[in-house]
């Protein structure tokens, strides 16, 4: 059967390649992913995580995308995937980075020595920031790990406060969401490049989404603690917090009533979105307050990622994490659900190649 | 519902003041060896099959893989020496029951037995019982059990075996069985020590089971002595400590190591009376385990759980033909974890067994059971079963049931998820089997139907996991199996073979169960000439579904594989105290890349030899 898949597969590259020589034309494409949306699936406790391509046009979709290229899976929970210049960086909890080739998903190579529980990855010039929760069961020794992208090797490490989760690149800083890994935790490390110091921001519990909004400043959901099965349950509010970057100052802290939990937030030419019980709500730049009513409702039995782009909105239910996930496409400005797309099993994070 | 059954019981109680005095002396002496007397007299009309003391001695295989060639029983095992649960007709790991001379002991954490935390050198036979049997042997016998048996035997004797092997992978095996036995005292012992490296080559890549090194040891310690002629005390112990590195998948590296700790004591006081024979058992169970997600740290998370239980119960021929077997039991579980605090469950039931043999010909069990317990209601349980014997060759069995599977502790407290709300999962079932015996061949033929509902799934609700009974499953199939021996002079050959067809669907999308192969057959074939006996095993396994849409591919299904070992043996020193023989055992003998679960290959050729000394 592999055999099969193989051979279909080689075939199909050597239609791509036949024909593009046959046009002549200068604009060869660089490979069968350079267009379109990149769905990593996280995959589950027995199924392994995955890579789903859909094409721009919505026309055509491929799961198992690096499996089919590389006839290896990406492992158990494909955790987030990075990309710089030409090559995807593909972040895998059990302690690996697969650097491929983005347009064509090829592996390059594997970065393992160094990295323990690895979140998610930011770029600055020729270096790699990697958000590491170290061992999860030990509070102190997480890490952000430094890697040289010439070499492909974990140079050096940034010590950090528990849970490091997104990590993002402004202007010679990182800005880390700690969402507290096992635990719970309530800061964004902002780390400048040029000598490692560290600074933190302290916002409601549990940090996780992070944006640079149209006026540079940094946009923070967290969805507070919700640990109802401790005695005493800790159960902390939900806010999104806006930053200014110039002093680490925060503008404005719109909390949630007690008992939301939002986690999905994504953010396009000065909108955030976000989903709550299934609604989808918007949230302009200069808010003073949080949405009353939300922009319309998607029909996700388990909504697990978010993302947007080009006045649609790409949400993906997870289901019961047994079989595929599906990506649904909405129609922002008129809320109807314009296409679904069976995805890899635990999709999770959405992004446009 | 439960005074019903106490007055049931109680009506038969006394009856026995009625009862005929009729023990024979065959019945006497099986209630002084058996361990578990309703294994074999409250079973006519299910399906048994006796693995002996010899197959399991002579094979140096695991338990999951003398089960995988020698039965009906699929294995879904997460590399080779990692954590293997059955599928016995279609059912899932939970609904499957192994006892242990009698009791019942899969985890309580888990609901399962992890068929490598167990060896199988040091017992005297393996019965598989086919069918729902959670009246005789409480939760999870649903789909059928495992027995696990030790005979304690009151004839003069001495017997002592030590097996060493070795094998691929750096495999080392030590194990020595002393049995002694006079007319007041049995004994025996078993102890048994493996360690492999078990770094196997994943066939057609670069990489190794890196991850996947084991060492366990097991003790056996058992004990009987007749106080009078009357009385006779008997002290089953069995302990099982072993520590797993827990390999990854072919492209995911792992870190991760398991330990395991399981210790078992049973003290049973048997009482031969004029109208009935009684037995009280008391028995302390403990299961511990520790998980460390990254081997090379202290960080560890763990469960525990004691089991202590009480048990007393009586063999009584209430009239000519009529056998009544009463049981009352009382559990008390204690569990510790990581994931829990300090949970447990009391559990009072209360069994009747009756047998009725109106002649030789007819058998028929009527059985029913009710618990009573802290945490749950669980359901009034009944199961029934016909035998027939048409003619000496033909013998029909029928037998119908309904069986539980109760939540576990980590379905009822795990933090965060644990829903206390749970009801057992409950499951009706009938099963037909015929039997025929042809002068050397035996023929078996069973179809069964199993219907579950409230199956116990962990589903996602919101960010966190959390346990339902939601799933409702139907399950259905035949079994065939063959055994034939034939002697030729002083050649003897052997054929034994199993299929199973197994259907096992959600009823809900008519869809089959992950994990369950439509077809799975063994065959094994065996030739003994004077001091020389060669053996051929092949295991075929039809194609598995990884997921619930029941599409084929890498990310879908598992493919179906052949599976063949060749294994030889020859007796060095054969005298009539002393026996030394040495054997070779290859397995996988045509270096067949395969899985058992997705993604974790199993391992490729690899040769094990073993020299083994009876005196």
């Amino acid at each position: 059967m592999k055999k099969i898949i193989l051979s279909i597969f080689a075939m199909s590259l050597f239609i791509v390649s036949c024909s593009s020589d046959d046009d002549g034309t200068t604009s060869e494409p660089l490979g069968a992913y350079e267009d379109g949306i990149i769905v990593s699936g996280e995959g589950s406790f027995s199924l392994p995580s995955s890579v789903s391509f859909i094409s721009e046009d919505l026309m055509t979709s491929e799961n198992q995308i690096y499996f089919n290229a590389n006839n290896e899976t990406t492992g158990g929970y494909l955790q987030s995937i990075g990309f710089n210049d030409d090559k995807a960086y593909i972040v895998v909890q059990d302690g690996t980075i697969k650097v491929v080739n983005r347009y064509t998903f090829e592996k390059l190579t594997t970065i393992s020595t160094g990295l323990s529980l690895p979140r998610y990855i930011a770029f600055e010039d020729n270096t790699a920031y990697v958000s590491d929760w170290g061992d999860p069961n030990d509070t102190t020794d997480d890490y952000i790990a430094v890697i040289d992208l010439t070499s492909n090797t974990v140079i050096s490490t940034i010590p950090v406060s528990e849970g490091p989760e997104q990590i993002l690149e402004e202007s010679d800083k990182l800005y880390v969401s700690h969402k507290g890994g096992y635990n719970v935790n309530n800061v964004i490390s902002v780390i400048d490049t040029s000598d490692n110091s560290l600074e933190t921001i302290t916002v409601n519990d549990v940090p996780d989404e992070m944006f640079i909004d149209e006026s540079g400043d940094l946009l923070v959901l967290s969805s507070g603690a919700n640990q109802y099965w401790l005695t005493p349950a800790v159960i902390t509010d939900a806010a999104i917090t806006r930053i200014n970057l110039s002093d680490n100052s925060i503008i404005s802290n719109l909390e949630f009533p007690s008992g939301e939990h939002p986690s999905l937030m994504t953010y396009e030419d000065g909108i955030a979105y976000y989903i709550l019980n299934n609604e989808v709500y918007s949230l302009v730049d200069n808010a003073t307050s949080l949405p009353t009513t939300s922009l319309f409702n998607i029909t996700a039995s388990n909504a697990y990622g978010l993302s947007v782009n080009d006045n649609q909105l790409f949400v993906t239910d997870a289901g019961g994490f047994a079989a595929n996930s599906t990506l649904l496409v909405y129609d922002i400005s008129s809320g109807t659900e314009t296409n679904t797309f069976s995805v890899g099993v635990g999709a999770s994070k959405i992004y446009f190649n | 519902m439960i005074r019903v059954i106490l007055s049931f019981l109680l009506l038969f109680f006394y009856s026995v003041t009625k009862a005929q005095i009729a023990n024979d002396s065959i019945q006497r002496l099986d209630e002084v060896v058996l361990s578990d007397v309703k294994l074999k007299r409250y079973a006519s009309g299910f399906k048994l099959k006796v693995l002996n003391d010899s197959l399991l001695k002579k094979n140096n295989s695991s338990f999951t893989d003398i089960l995988r060639f020698n039965s009906n029983l699929y294995f879904k095992e997460n590399g080779y020496g990692m954590v293997s649960s059955p599928s016995f007709r279609g059912t899932n790991a939970s609904q499957t029951a192994v006892i242990w001379n009698g009791i019942n002991i899969n985890s309580q954490l888990t609901g399962q037995t992890d068929f490598n935390t167990i060896n199988t050198t040091n017992f005297k036979s393996i019965v598989i019982r086919s069918g729902g049997g959670s009246v005789q042997y409480g939760s999870g016998a649903v789909g059928g059990s495992i027995h696990l048996n030790n005979t304690l035997s009151f004839t003069s004797h001495f017997d002592n075996t030590a097996t060493l092997s070795y094998g691929s992978y750096d495999t080392k095996n030590v194990s020595y069985l002393s049995s002694f036995g006079n007319e007041k005292l049995s004994l025996n012992i078993g102890l048994n020590y493996i360690d492999s490296e078990n770094d196997y080559k994943y066939l057609n890549t670069d990489e190794r089971n890196d991850n996947g090194a084991f060492t366990n040891g097991s003790i056996n310690a058992n004990l009987g002595y007749i106080l009078s002629e009357k009385n006779v005390l008997k002290l089953y112990h069995q302990s099982f400590i072993g520590e797993r590195e827990f390999s990854g998948t072919a492209s995911t590296r792992s870190l991760a190591k398991y330990e395991d700790q399981n210790f078992r004591t049973m003290l049973e006081w048997s009482h031969l009376g004029k109208k009935a024979n009684s037995k009280l058992k008391v028995a302390h169970l403990q299961e511990h385990f520790k998980y460390f997600g990254n081997q090379n740290t202290d960080n560890y998370t763990f469960g525990k759980v004691n089991t202590y239980l009480i048990n007393y119960t009586a063999d009584i021929d209430l009239i000519k033909h009529l056998k009544f077997k009463p049981i009352v039991s009382y559990n008390y579980y204690q569990g510790s974890g990581s994931s829990f605090d300090d949970p447990n469950r009391k559990e009072f039931s209360t069994t009747a067994l009756l047998l009725y043999t109106p002649s030789p010909k007819w058998y028929y069990g009527f059985n029913l059971r009710q618990d009573v317990n802290s945490s749950f209601d669980s359901p009034l349980l009944f199961s029934f079963d016909v035998a027939y014997n048409v003619s000496d060759a033909y013998k029909l069995k029928l037998n119908g049931s309904k069986n539980y599977r109760v939540p576990t502790f980590n379905d009822l407290y795990w933090q965060q998820g644990g829903n206390l709300d749970l009801v057992p999962e409950t499951s009706y079932q009938v099963d037909l089997g015929q039997e025929m015996t042809y002068k050397n061949a035996k023929f078996n033929l069973n179809a069964f139907y199993i219907k579950t509902t409230s199956l116990i799934q962990w589903q996602p609700n919101g960010s966190d996991w959390s346990p339902d009974n939601v799933d409702k499953t139907q399950n259905y199939g035949i079994e065939a199996s063959l055994d034939i021996t034939k002697r030729v002079n002083a050649h003897q050959f052997s054929l034994q073979s199993n299929y199973a067809y197994t259907v096992s669907e959600d009823l809900e999308t008519n869809k089959q169960l992950i994990y369950v192969p439509y077809h799975k057959a063994n065959i094994n074939l065996a030739y003994a000439y004077k001091r020389i006996s060669v053996f051929v095993q092949h295991l075929y396994t039809g194609e598995v579904y990884i997921t619930p849409d029941n599409l084929s591919g890498p990310f879908d299904s598992v493919d179906a594989y052949q599976l063949t070992n060749f294994g030889c043996n020859y007796q060095l020193l054969k005298t009539k105290s002393q026996q030394i023989e040495v054997s070779l055992k290859v397995n996988n003998l045509f270096n067949t890349a395969y899985e058992n679960v997705a993604f974790r290959p199993m391992p490729d050729r690899n040769f094990n030899f073993q020299i083994q000394y009876k005196f």
